[in-house]
């Protein structure tokens, strides 16, 4: 969360260029920065899967991670050409989705952008997305649901009776999906991954390529981890 | 003769009363609010949900403009207005009016 945050903080600055992140982590509750950590998540179960709790910068709503699990998030400079020109948050999130969904389509998955912040397959939530204009920046984050373990993201996660009123389903396991489930093959993250960077690349008429993080980024992460994201104050704030 | 004053005779207990809503905006985002009202006025209030707000960093300044205001729609309207109009914050699948309802909407917790 501290690499998620220092790189749109760079790229900001314009001491790094536009960069996509991809990476994925062990079991993990991401909360919405404005989600209180008491009434969204399940403690009692996270203790028994392992699972930890952190919180991101941006909103929306809470995710859970594990190594199925592929995380994107790209960062450009407020005014680049590819963000929509009024920077609307929503209309960030439809264009800086369309990579996904383009790379999720060509493998063989009917992903389709449903607003306000997901990706859908036939009424399932697939993927979804958080962002934020920030700091001379637009950030756009998103997860996708490769062949995480939906029993576990049942259990940990608390989801109120009125944010599932009028979804028409009785758990937010129900109104998931995973990229495995709709192929009914294996798939691995990284062929994920490389569909997305393709998709990437033809929607927005870019090149992308390797490369490590800047000494920059590295010392505002480190920063970031010590004084933010390693702290219950921020991750488990009620 | 002397009548004793009943305001200074005996101590003032005033009651708290924990209200609790999760409000769904149409917009399609839950706001919750957990707070304490006293004699008809927010005493305490904490606003969560996964709506967005752009900065992030300013939904602390609407809960404390929140403290003291009286449970009227129109009071809280006021204030909700403001803290869009003052901070320039942008909300998705939020409006100004739902986090109205969210508190006006609030229930009393037995």
């Amino acid at each position: 969360m501290a690499v998620e945050e220092a790189i749109p903080r760079t790229v900001g600055k314009g001491k790094a260029p536009t960069t996509v992140r991809f990476w994925h982590n062990a079991n993990t509750v991401v909360l919405g920065c404005f989600q209180s950590a008491q009434l969204e998540v399940n403690f009692d179960a996270c203790k028994q899967t392992g699972t930890q709790v952190v919180r991101r910068f941006t909103g929306g709503g809470a995710v859970y991670h594990d190594a199925g699990n592929l995380n994107y998030a790209i960062s450009l400079r407020e005014g680049h050409p590819v963000i929509p020109k009024d920077d609307n948050l929503q209309l960030v999130f439809r264009r800086l989705s369309e990579g996904t969904v383009k790379g999720l389509r060509d493998l063989g998955v009917s992903a389709e952008f449903e607003p306000i912040n997901d990706i859908q397959v036939d009424g399932k939530k697939v993927s979804g997305a958080a962002g934020s204009v920030r700091w001379g920046a637009v950030f756009h984050h998103g997860c996708v649901l490769v062949s995480s373990d939906l029993t576990i993201l049942g259990k940990v996660l608390n989801v109120s009776r009125a944010k599932l009123s009028d979804k028409h389903v009785a758990s937010v396991q129900k109104r998931v999906t995973t990229v495995r489930e709709e192929l009914a093959r294996h798939v691995t993250t990284f062929e994920v991954q490389d569909a997305i960077v393709k998709g990437i690349e033809e929607c927005y008429g870019v090149h992308l390529e390797n490369a490590d993080l800047t000494k920059e980024e590295l010392a505002l992460a480190q920063e970031l981890y010590d004084t933010k994201y390693s702290r219950s104050e921020w991750n488990l704030s009620p | 003769m002397k009548v004793q004053n009943p305001e200074t005779a005996h101590p003032a207990f005033k009651m708290m009363v924990r209200r609790t809503s999760d409000y769904k905006a149409p917009g399609g985002k839950l706001v919750r609010v957990r707070m304490e009202e006293k004699n008809g006025e927010i005493e305490t209030i904490r606003i969560s949900g996964d709506f967005f707000l752009v900065p992030e960093d300013q939904l602390s300044k609407l809960e404390k403009m929140l403290i003291g205001a009286p449970l009227k729609a129109r009071e809280l309207k006021l204030l909700v207005d403001r803290f869009f109009v003052a901070t320039r914050v942008k909300g998705l699948g939020v409006s100004p009016d739902d986090f109205v309802q969210a508190v006006l909407t609030a229930t009393v917790v037995e």
